[in-house]
């Protein structure tokens, strides 16, 4: 006997029949597109409509029941206190053929519906609320500097129209300026709460920049340190002159160290931000007091060693 | 310049028009959506119709019907399954392709370009976007219908593989077609660009009837436009040792983010 199937298309449920004949459904996970999408992303036993219930419990004893997605195979076990498996391919590609076409809107407005419900859950995750804010950081950052720099090339001529506008203009470049402050301070926040250890040896800022730049903790944390070293450097790496830093550049304490021998530093560096990001994505244990005390000592005998 | 009577459309999918100017050929799809550009491409009307420059340089898809593509391309009324959509400079002249009664359903992972394609979505009525991993089609299969073709522009060392395994969950009835723009770059430096194309092609001819591939060059470094008609393998399962894999040798493979 063919076994009966329930599949999903998009806002509606279906019990799709043996090939010739029409599909049972649509039963509809909800009118409105919004909570359609919602209901489809759990898709529980609270989301089977009584219509679609009514249909499985009419199914006879002894006869199989598939369904798919996988969260609706649960949900229809838990509400018809049956077995419930999943279809294999064939089976799947069969019924959904004859599932009939979907309302042109209906679909259009669910899928836009869907889509910002998956957006908005992705970006509010920790990580991506700190790759953002990076990014952010690193554009303003950017126009802070080109206002500053453009403001140089004029010069105030006293009680004529070109003033009035330096003026007004100086006003939006320090709101600018607050605004970048404000956000650097959130982004500093952020970056010692989910890096703690690589926000304390390359500073929080920069830790935020190499999160973004790597797409994520866990995607940093697997990386070797010469990756590290390099990311967001703007040249071709070669063997004889490729760069020796990426944004490890802007790491706290580089200043202190002699200009010829920062790229050694920015060796060592990577290696330290490596072991720091892995424990901040594994074992969550601060180390970050070794981690310091072993790059200040790098810079001290840096500082000492002549070229 | 204006641009009119010398628009020709073709005759395998009549929303591309193709334009010869002196020093080169043209391409130009009917929009689906309104103003303003998607990314910046020039827009045209002729005789109350509105078209969009598909630029080679651009799009992959673009590029191949320059380099004399002859294979299919995506039709009026037809639904595709778009993988790698980014943020829709292409999938929005697939959309276009399709017109206003075929769909696009637009696959991309990424959060930011899945932004943008979101916010064209609003705007494009034949794109459908879905934010997922193509890796797993069915995680998204309740949210796709079965297709008339498969395009797909990712650049994984696995690409193929996933192609596949999309194809045959989603694709529907013999003659449907399968596009890839090939990023051998992505595949590891084993083979040379055309021994990838090569070993593609050997791989793809297991399930599909290959169309005469060809390179994307000068618009696309080391790219590739493969694909062909689901053929054999609708009917035959897919051995298991006929699977492509993944490289094991994750230090040979270009790493995969």
């Amino acid at each position: 006997m063919r076994p009966t199937l329930v599949v999903g298309n998009g806002p509606d449920l279906f019990v799709p029949g043996p090939e010739s004949t029409r599909a049972a459904g649509p039963f509809p996970l909800d009118p409105d597109p919004s909570r359609a999408a919602a209901r489809f992303e759990s898709l529980g036993p609270s989301d089977l409509s009584s219509a679609l219930i009514t249909v499985l419990t009419s199914v006879p004893e002894g006869s199989r029941l598939l369904a798919s997605p996988p969260r609706l195979a649960r949900a229809i076990a838990e509400v018809t206190h049956r077995p419930v498996g999943s279809p294999n391919v064939e089976e799947l590609r069969r019924a959904r053929a004859s599932i009939p076409r979907a309302d042109p809107e209906a679909e259009r407005r669910f899928f836009l519906a869907l889509g910002h419900l998956r957006l908005e859950r992705a970006l509010r995750a920790p990580e991506e609320v700190l790759i953002t804010l990076a990014r952010e950081e690193e554009r303003v950052e950017r126009s802070v500097g080109r206002e500053a720099r453009a403001a140089e090339s004029f010069i105030a001529v006293p009680d004529s129209p070109l003033d009035r506008h330096l003026v007004a203009w100086g006003r939006a470049r320090g709101a600018l300026g607050d605004l970048e402050e404000a956000l650097r301070e959130t982004l500093e926040a952020e970056a010692r709460r989910l890096v703690p250890n690589l926000s304390a040896v390359v500073g929080p800022r920069t830790a935020a920049r190499l999160v973004a730049l790597a797409g994520g903790v866990g995607a940093l944390a697997r990386m070797p340190s010469a990756r590290i070293q390099l990311l967001g450097s703007r040249r071709r790496p070669s063997a004889e002159r490729g760069p020796r830093f990426g944004i490890l550049y802007r790491a706290d304490r580089l200043a202190d160290v002699p200009i010829g021998r920062r790229g050694a530093y920015a060796r060592s560096l990577a290696a330290l931000a490596a072991i720091a990001v892995r424990a901040d994505a594994s074992t969550h244990r601060d180390i970050s007091a070794g981690l310091v005390a072993r790059r200040d000592r790098r810079i001290e005998s840096l500082r000492r060693k002549r070229r | 310049m204006r641009p009119g009577r010398n628009f020709r459309p073709r005759e395998d999918s009549p929303r591309l028009l193709e334009v010869d100017r002196a020093d080169r050929r043209e391409l130009w799809t009917e929009a689906v959506g309104d103003p303003p550009p998607v990314y910046g491409e020039r827009w045209t009307e002729v005789a109350e119709r509105r078209f969009r420059s598909f630029e080679p340089g651009r799009s992959k898809l673009a590029a191949a019907v320059v380099r004399g593509w002859t294979g299919d391309l995506p039709a009026p009324g037809e639904r595709w399954l778009y993988l790698g959509a980014a943020t829709g400079t292409t999938a929005s002249h697939v959309a276009d392709l399709v017109g206003p009664d075929g769909r696009v359903y637009a696959v991309e992972r990424s959060l930011r370009p899945f932004a943008r394609l979101l916010s064209l979505s609003e705007r494009w009525p034949s794109l459908r976007p879905i934010l997922a991993d193509a890796r797993d089609p069915l995680g998204y299969s309740s949210l796709v219908p079965p297709v008339d073709g498969v395009y797909a522009d990712i650049a994984q060392a696995d690409q193929l593989d996933i192609v596949l395994r999309n194809a045959e969950l989603l694709l529907f009835g013999e003659g449907a077609r399968v596009l890839i723009a090939l990023k051998t770059a992505s595949m590891g430096r084993q083979r040379s660009a055309a021994g990838h194309r090569e070993a593609a092609e050997r791989t793809l001819s297991d399930s599909v009837s290959l169309f005469a591939s060809v390179p994307l060059e000068p618009f696309h470094k080391a790219h590739f436009m493969v694909g062909g008609r689901w053929g054999r393998s609708a009917r035959l399962p897919v051995r298991e040792g006929e699977r492509p894999t993944r490289p094991r040798d994750r230090r040979l493979g270009r790493r995969a983010r």
